[in-house]
């Protein structure tokens, strides 16, 4: 049992798409690259995201589990961005996500997850170098579970993010991108008043949830409205602790994974498609998952071009 | 819009470092507050409970315990002058330690027992061969650990846990009220104790009997946690003699009445018939037995591999408060008949609760949940019970009373619903219906009747009979405790309805044994 990775994200290129968060609950999305939508312009994306496992890490062992199955976990997520400067952009996102596992009989959960609200600010840019500092925030929008892992859509926990990221792009169109992020995660409240953390019983309702952070490398290419690119991205918890022997994984785990993947987008106008697929390699209290998302998007003015 | 460089200092001033200084600190801190339980000064010394009717005990006198040395004698002089030394050398480490004990001695102790049974609530991994290997008691550390602390063996570590601590606490106050050798500090005003004084004699120590009889009665239950029982047991007894409460022939006298009684009641516990609850080569007869008597469908398990059905024979474990006939005379009516209007009504309600199961629904299933990972059920109960005699100030032999009533009968609970569930072998709802699913995990053996409803149904009708301005209260939470596990959609109406009103009936055993303990 796992709590899922699904893999969802923004990918902004001028404009918007699905890219990884890493622990679902924790962020939604986050946008992690060097592009921004000119001032003015706005993008809508939506995207469709479906991540399965059938084998997970209890703690350090990589098991299955035969009551659960295959584990799936779908989302569909509209997303907004917006270019207020072009340097500075802003991108909303809500996920409406549901789990399903092919075995057993856990009840499967669904419903609107966590909101989330991302700036991205460039503030160094010189001969294809460029640094961008960038400030995420997430709520939950819906009363759901959290702790009824892993078919509970998310954690509860309110998050802050902290991003630096550096990108190199060549005349040619290839570059290079670079990112680590921390991530700030509220205390949660769960319906029980006892629970088990850090092999000790806790009674009360409240739960503490470990900060998590993030490091990610992507290698692409980009030139006009096509993009290709591969990645891989490393999360982990800063504390936490595992899974109990045959227990049920809880919001209090390190979860850790290293994932790869491979992203496409092909925009020759205003209109675009993307697709994106990952694998996790390595992980520890979560499912081995592989992921696939596919989006649409749109980018238009929202106002017409300042006259200086 | 000009916007000058004051404004937008006294902006970021004003808004922007406050909400950031917010935002720091829930997001920073990661400690969570749990209810501390304070330092109990008990409201009466229930001096007569000498006198009180013990479980396993013949009588309060069964074992000797010698005359104390007279407070004029040199030996207890010294004693004195040491204790004080003690008290004067208290590191803040101590003290700390002295309040978590100043608690209550039952008091904490259940809560470790409590936390024990948590630790160990983890159902076996199958092997790649689909078998699922049985904890072994010799090798507690090894996967599987032993114990699988679900709720029946819980029910019954704590039931000896608390009859251990009470039938050594009436022997104890047997001993105080005959020699009344007066509190350290009573006999040298000079010593600072750094807990409340009471009038209760402190030959022999409650607190060492108390601890020294749950640390066997624990690591009888918990063998893999030695180590860690024998440091609770000697921070406890030092940090009587830290808070300079006794002296050192006080814990000395407590700790030897208190491995006494523990051999003796460990000596019920190693004929109660619990080494022979997991013989599962008696569930064939007990199949054929549910058909015979009309239940067409018996019972299998959902898991995958089937797992062997939890401890298939704990119906024939020794009961405390009533004889084995009685478990049978207990014995509720029939489910109704798999199919028939009365089973398809209750079905009715679990499809639609699984079509649409509502918010508060799916909370009052989580609240109520108690299953793998954590104290269970009777742990649920037990919280509640040391809870309620550590808000009313009872003393430490009241406070074992009242937990030894709630644990028996918890037990008594777990033995009545165990014969009736493998008696009448009925499938689970989820069994009958591959739409049920559940919100709370699908326990491992026959649904009728609910192992909540009569846990908590025993609970609550004793619980407010010690409790009687708490009747509504634990009725209530029993109530919740039952229609919780069919809104967690494991268990059909009429498992809880019956389960509950078992549970009541059974409780009123216990209520019967209170009014006659000498303690009312």
């Amino acid at each position: 049992m796992m709590h899922s990775l699904h893999k969802k994200g923004l990918r902004l290129l001028g404009i918007v798409l699905a890219v990884a968060g890493f622990i679902p609950s924790a962020h939604a999305q986050m946008p992690n690259d060097a592009i921004y939508m000119g001032k003015n312009t706005a993008c809508i994306a939506v995207s469709y995201t479906h991540s399965s496992w059938d084998k997970y890490w209890e703690n350090s062992l990589k098991r299955e589990n035969l009551n659960i199955g295959t584990h799936t976990t779908q989302s569909v997520m509209p997303m907004l961005a917006v270019g207020i400067t072009k340097n500075l952009n802003a991108i909303v996102a809500v996920p409406y996500i549901w789990t399903q596992a092919s075995a057993g009989n856990l009840k499967w959960h669904k419903g609107i997850q966590d909101g989330s609200l991302w700036l991205k600010y460039r503030f160094l840019n010189k001969s294809g170098f460029s640094l961008h500092a960038i400030g995420g925030a997430s709520i939950p929008l819906t009363d759901y579970i959290p702790d009824f892992m892993p078919m509970s859509i998310g954690m509860q926990c309110k998050t802050a993010t902290a991003r630096l990221l550096a990108s190199y792009r060549h005349k040619s169109g290839v570059y290079l991108t670079a990112s680590g992020s921390y991530i700030f995660r509220s205390k949660i409240t769960i319906d029980r008043d006892s629970y088990q953390a850090d092999g000790k019983l806790y009674n009360t309702n409240k739960v503490s949830v470990p900060n998590a952070y993030d490091a990610s490398a992507r290698l692409g290419y980009l030139k006009k409205g096509i993009q290709a690119e591969g990645f891989i991205e490393h999360g982990a918890c800063d504390g936490g602790d595992y899974i109990r022997r045959n227990d049920m994984p809880f919001p209090t785990n390190n979860m850790k994974s290293t994932v790869v993947g491979v992203y496409a987008k092909f925009q020759p106008k205003n209109i675009g498609v993307n697709a994106r697929a990952s694998h996790v390699i390595e992980g520890r209290n979560m499912g081995q998952a592989t992921t696939y998302s596919v989006g649409v998007l749109y980018q238009f003015r929202y106002a017409k071009e300042a006259k200086n | 819009m000009k916007i000058n460089y004051i404004s937008i200092r006294q902006s970021i001033t004003r808004l922007v470092l406050p909400a950031l200084s917010v935002m720091m600190l829930w997001s920073c801190s990661k400690t969570v507050d749990e209810p501390s339980a304070g330092i109990n000064t008990p409201s009466s010394l229930d001096e007569k409970a000498g006198t009180w009717k013990p479980y396993v005990l013949a009588s309060s006198g069964e074992f000797a315990v010698a005359e104390p040395r007279e407070i004029s004698s040199d030996y207890y002089k010294t004693e004195l002058t040491k204790l004080k030394e003690a008290v004067n050398a208290v590191t803040p480490q101590q003290r700390e330690q002295i309040n978590y004990w100043g608690a209550g001695a039952v008091y904490r102790w259940n809560e470790i027992g409590r936390e024990l049974a948590a630790r160990y609530n983890s159902p076996p991994a199958s092997t790649p061969d689909g078998k699922y290997p049985v904890p072994d008691a010799a090798n507690p550390l090894k996967d599987p650990k032993f114990p699988f602390a679900n709720p029946p063996y819980t029910a019954r570590a704590l039931a000896y846990l608390s009859v251990a601590q009470y039938d050594a606490l009436v022997a104890a106050w047997n001993y105080k009220f005959k020699y009344n050798r007066k509190a350290p500090s009573k006999n040298d005003t000079s010593i600072k104790t750094l807990l409340p004084v009471s009038d209760l004699p402190s030959y022999p120590s409650e607190d060492a009997v108390v601890a020294e009889v749950s640390a066997i009665i624990l690591k009888a239950m918990f063998p893999g946690e030695v180590a860690y029982l024998d440091a609770k047991l000697a921070e406890h007894k030092s940090s009587r003699m830290w808070a300079g409460m006794n002296v050192e022939s006080d814990i000395i006298a407590g700790s030897d009445l208190g491995k006494a009684v523990g051999a003796k009641v460990m000596a019920r516990a190693r004929t109660d018939k619990m080494g022979a609850a997991n013989n599962q080569a008696q569930t064939a007869g007990m199949i054929a037995n549910a058909k015979k008597i009309g239940v067409t469908e018996p019972w299998v398990s959902q898991e995958f591999p089937p797992r062997p059905p939890m401890l298939p024979t704990y119906g024939f474990v020794k009961t405390w408060n009533f004889d084995s006939a009685t478990v049978v005379a207990l014995r509720p009516e029939a489910p109704p008949v798999i199919g028939s209007p009365a089973f398809q009504k209750d079905m009715n309600e679990l499809l639609a609760i699984a079509k649409n199961q509502t918010r508060e629904q799916a909370r009052i299933a989580s609240f109520w949940s108690d299953g793998v990972g954590s104290y269970t059920p009777p742990g649920h109960w037990h919280r509640k019970g040391a809870d309620l005699c550590h808000d009313n100030k009872y003393s430490e032999v009241r406070t074992a009373r009242t937990l030894a009533l709630l644990g028996t009968t918890l037990q008594d609970a777990g033995i009545c619903c165990w014969d009736v569930k493998y008696f009448y072998y009925y499938p689970r709802p989820n069994q009958m219906s591959s739409k049920i699913k559940t919100s709370v995990g699908l326990p491992n053996f026959p649904s009728y009747t609910s192992g909540h409803s009569t846990f908590s149904g025993a609970a609550a009708e004793l619980l407010a009979h010690i409790f009687p301005d708490k009747k509504q209260e634990v009725d209530a939470m029993a109530s919740e405790a039952s229609v919780s596990r069919i809104y967690g959609m494991i268990h059909y109406r009429f498992d809880c309805e019956v389960g509950l009103a078992s549970g009541h009936k059974i409780g009123g055993f216990a209520v019967q044994r209170a009014k006659t303990d000498g303690a009312e």
